[in-house]
This record gives structure tokens, C-alpha cells and sequence, in this order.
């Protein structure tokens, strides 16, 4: 199950990277365009060759920011969407905020903060973040947001209501909502990171696309995209699988011995 | 203890409908009471009303010797992190085990314990659900259809328990079985649109108690006081 799921994301991947190439190679042959503009197949496996054994360390190194980022993200969108769950001013005033921020650009937000902080960890641990975490604080607090009243009334008559139940109510009766909110926003995570390489860090795989930019690479870029597709699909897949085994364990009959 | 309402009126805000019109009744006395009327009538917002559920009507609740409402309807859940019996002892005040044991065996769920609430039929979540408010402290148990799904016989069987087990509290149960509201229950208070302005229809049920070992008789059709339990049910249709 575990294998065709990681199968089955790289498969679609690989069918959308394909006909992306396809498309361009398509263009280059129509157009007759040089290999300078569009890279031939051969070249692409060239310089695959050639850069493969840099480009996987940059990868990881964004994956690591992306997975530290978006644990960061999780983290605090529960806590801002747990905190603005009530009906009461403050949590309508954290609400109307986070509604209004989200809706900023992060990403010109980038160079103040590599302004401030400069081209290092931090900055690129930071946009990641901010990046995934504002759509996943609007599910989170959806989610919170809303009563069980169906499940809460019991505790709310009988003056057993805590906020912690509350929370353990609307989070387990939105378990798929949220476990499915979780693995997509780790592609915001990844665009994130990527974006801050890309503007202005000193390492990660959006950095190595800069400078095949500079260097008008093209087929730097593809293999740079093609291991980035690669990478998102398998922790996507990962993300995924965690989140169908949570919700299994949770929904399925007690044991005896519960 | 006594529950009154005095010209009780209430209309939802955002469409003006008038759900409940000067409604004025007194129920006294622990036992099974019951508000009976085809749906949309208003049973459900008078029950939120009394239970302090819905604010924003007029009229007058005087509520005597009754503290603590508990309300409790047929479309409730269970959280389905644990199992049931793991649920329904996390929720049975301390000194109530052993009542939470014996209304699980009457209410016929012994061998659902370790069962989770999706996985049970409506019947059996609602009978579930009701041990839970049984076992809590209460004055006043709004039952709102909380018996609904549970087949025949047995939720007689329940009910005459209930009566008998709890006879010092007072029930107003929300039901649309004729037979049953007539049967086990004391006053009746009949909403419906033929009411006559000024008369509310506050009628005297049979109120069967379990000695008068009828819980069979019902189950076969052979209520000792038929024809009493006709006039009644009769009474309750032209009230309607």
C-alpha cells in the first residue's frame, strides 16, 4: 500500500514532467530553436551527469528547511487557530487579522526580511513558514471555529466542557480535513523554501536554479525540477500515508483491553 | 416541583415565525410528563426554551424545586476516540458506577461496551446516549425523541425502569408515538394549530407504572384499561 502510494505520486509526476518537456522540446523542433534556448534531451542527461552529485545535497537541504518550516507552520497555525476559535471579541479580532494578512504577498515580504536577518538559515526557515502557514491557519481555524453541537451539547449541559475537550472534539471530527490540509501544505513549504533560495539564500536547490539562471542553464533547471518533483512527491506521499494511518487507528473498533 | 410557563412566546429573528404563542401550562410533581404535536409545532424550541437553550422570548418560566435541567436529544453523538464504555464511565459522576451498570443492562448494551458510537445503529446510540444523562444530577430530563429507533418492546421496557428508578424526577418527554406519550405519561401538553386562543390542552395520560406488570400487556396489545387508553389517545388527535 505504502509502495503504490509512493509509485502512484512519482508516476503522476513523472507524466506531468514529461509532457512539460515534451512541450518544449515540441516548441524547440517547431520553432527550431537553439540548444541554448531549449536544451536537447541528450544535453539534459549531460548535464544531469554533471551536476547530479551537488544538486541532491542542495535538495535535502531544502527538505530539511521545508519540513522544519512547515513543523513550525503546524505549530503555530493550531495555536493562533486554537486561541481564535471563540466567538468572543479577541478571537473574532485574531480571526479578521489572519484573514487580512494572509491575503499580503509573502513573498514581497522576502527581501525585507533577508534585509534584516540576511542570506542564511533563518530567512529561508522563515518565509518557508510563513508561506504554509497562513492557508494552513484558515483550515485550522475553520475548523476550530466550528461547533460539534451534535457531540458538545452533552458537555456543555453537564459543565464538563474544558477548551482542551472542545479542541480534541473539533480536531478529531476534522481529523481528514486536517491531516489533508497538513500534506498539501507541504508543497507550499517546498514553493517557499524554494522562493527564498531563490531570492536570496546561499544554499538549497532554488539557490543552484538561480545560478543556472545567471548562467542561462536551462537544463540545470530541468534536472534541478526534476529532483525537486521527485523529492515533493515521495515526502508528500509520506505526509499522506501518516495521515490515513492516523485516521485508520482512530476509527477503527477498540480493543478489549482500551 | 413544579415547571410553569406563562404566556410564553417566541419567534425565530431572522424570519419572524412565530413558533410558540402565549403558551401557558403547569406541570407538577416528579414523574413523566410529555409535549406532544406534529412537527414544526415548536416542541423542540419550548424544550431549548426550558432548558435555557434559546433566550430572546416572553413570557414568564417559573421553575419550583427544579435546579438542574438536562436536555437531551436523539441526534447526539459520542466522540469516537474510545470506546463506549471508556466514554460512558469518563462521564458517570463518582458514585453513580454502579447505576451506569445497571442501565446498561437494562437499556440491553452489555456487549456493545467496547463497540464505538459509529459503529452502533441509530437505536443503539440513542439508548447510549440517554444512560449518560441518567446517571448525571438532575431535576428535570427533557427527553427530545431520545428514544427514537429503539424497537417497541424494549423501550417500554426502558421507560417503566425509568419511571421506577428515577421517581423523583421529573421527565417531559418530546415524542410523536401517540400510544406511548398516552400511556406512560402524566400531563400532556398538546401544541398544535387548532388551538383555541386562551385553552391550552393540558391532558391527563394513563402513567402505567411498571406494578402493574403491563410492560408485557403492552407488547402483546392487551393494556388492561383499553378502552381509557383509546379515549385518551383520542383526545390527544382532536387537541392536535
Amino acid at each position: 500500500m505504502l509502495v503504490r502510494r509512493f509509485v502512484r505520486r512519482i508516476a503522476q509526476f513523472l507524466i506531468v514532467y514529461g509532457i512539460g518537456l515534451a512541450g518544449l522540446l515540441g516548441l524547440k523542433y517547431v520553432l527550431a530553436l537553439s540548444d541554448y534556448v531549449v536544451p536537447d534531451i541528450s544535453l539534459i542527461l549531460e548535464t544531469a551527469k554533471e551536476v547530479i552529485a551537488d544538486y541532491i545535497p542542495a535538495v535535502f537541504s531544502t527538505l530539511s528547511v521545508t519540513i522544519l518550516g512547515q513543523v513550525i507552520s503546524i505549530i503555530l497555525a493550531f495555536s493562533v487557530g486554537i486561541a481564535g476559535r471563540k466567538s468572543s471579541w479577541l478571537g473574532s479580532f485574531i480571526r479578521v487579522t489572519a484573514y487580512n494578512i494572509q491575503a499580503y504577498p509573502i513573498v514581497a515580504l522576502a527581501p525585507i526580511i533577508f534585509i534584516l536577518l540576511g542570506d542564511g538559515f533563518i530567512s529561508r526557515l522563515l518565509i518557508a513558514s510563513m508561506i504554509c502557514y497562513f492557508p494552513l491557519l484558515l483550515s485550522v481555524l475553520g475548523v476550530m471555529a466550528a461547533p460539534v453541537r451534535d457531540i458538545e451539547h452533552f458537555y456543555r449541559a453537564t459543565g464538563r466542557m474544558t477548551w482542551q475537550l472542545e479542541v480534541k472534539i473539533r480536531a478529531f471530527e476534522n481529523l481528514s480535513k486536517l491531516t489533508t490540509v497538513i500534506s498539501g501544505s507541504a508543497t507550499l513549504a517546498m514553493a517557499g523554501t524554494i522562493v527564498a533560495e531563490f531570492v536570496a539564500a546561499n544554499a538549497g536547490i532554488g539557490y543552484s536554479i538561480r545560478t543556472a539562471l545567471y548562467q542561462s542553464d536551462l537544463a540545470k533547471i530541468f534536472v534541478a525540477l526534476f529532483l525537486i518533483g521527485i523529492i515533493i512527491s515521495v515526502y508528500q506521499g509520506l505526509l499522506e500515508t501518516v495521515g490515513t494511518w492516523i485516521i485508520q487507528k482512530t476509527s477503527t473498533e477498540a480493543s478489549s483491553h482500551e | 416541583m413544579q415547571l410553569v410557563c406563562d404566556n410564553l412566546s417566541f419567534e425565530y429573528s431572522d424570519n419572524g415565525t412565530i413558533v410558540l404563542d402565549r403558551l401557558s401550562f403547569t406541570m407538577q410533581g416528579p414523574g413523566f410528563h410529555a409535549v406532544f404535536g406534529p412537527s414544526g409545532v415548536g416542541k423542540t424550541s419550548l424544550a431549548r426554551i426550558i432548558s435555557a437553550g434559546i433566550t430572546g422570548y416572553t413570557g414568564q418560566l417559573h421553575l419550583k424545586e427544579i435546579k438542574t435541567i438536562l436536555y437531551s436529544y436523539n441526534m447526539e453523538r459520542l466522540p469516537g476516540w474510545s470506546n463506549i464504555g471508556n466514554i460512558l464511565r469518563q462521564v458517570t459522576p463518582s458514585g453513580c458506577e454502579s447505576l451506569l451498570e445497571e442501565l446498561i443492562t437494562v437499556f440491553d448494551l452489555d456487549s456493545l461496551m467496547h463497540s464505538r458510537f459509529a459503529r452502533l445503529s441509530l437505536g443503539q446510540q440513542n439508548r447510549v446516549n440517554l444512560i449518560r444523562y441518567l446517571v448525571q444530577d438532575f431535576d428535570l430530563l427533557i427527553l427530545d425523541e431520545s428514544l427514537a429507533n429503539v424497537d417497541e418492546k424494549l423501550r417500554h421496557t426502558i421507560l417503566l425502569h425509568i419511571k421506577e428508578r428515577f421517581s423523583d424526577k421529573m421527565f417531559l418527554s418530546i415524542s410523536h408515538n401517540l400510544m406511548e406519550i398516552a400511556t406512560f405519561c402524566k400531563k400532556i401538553v398538546v401544541l398544535g394549530s387548532r388551538k383555541e386562543e386562551g385553552r391550552e390542552y393540558l391532558l391527563q395520560g394513563m402513567d402505567v407504572q411498571r406494578d402493574r406488570e403491563v410492560a408485557q400487556d403492552i407488547a402483546q396489545d392487551m393494556l388492561p384499561d383499553r378502552k381509557r387508553l383509546d379515549e385518551v389517545m383520542l383526545e390527544i388527535m382532536n387537541a392536535c
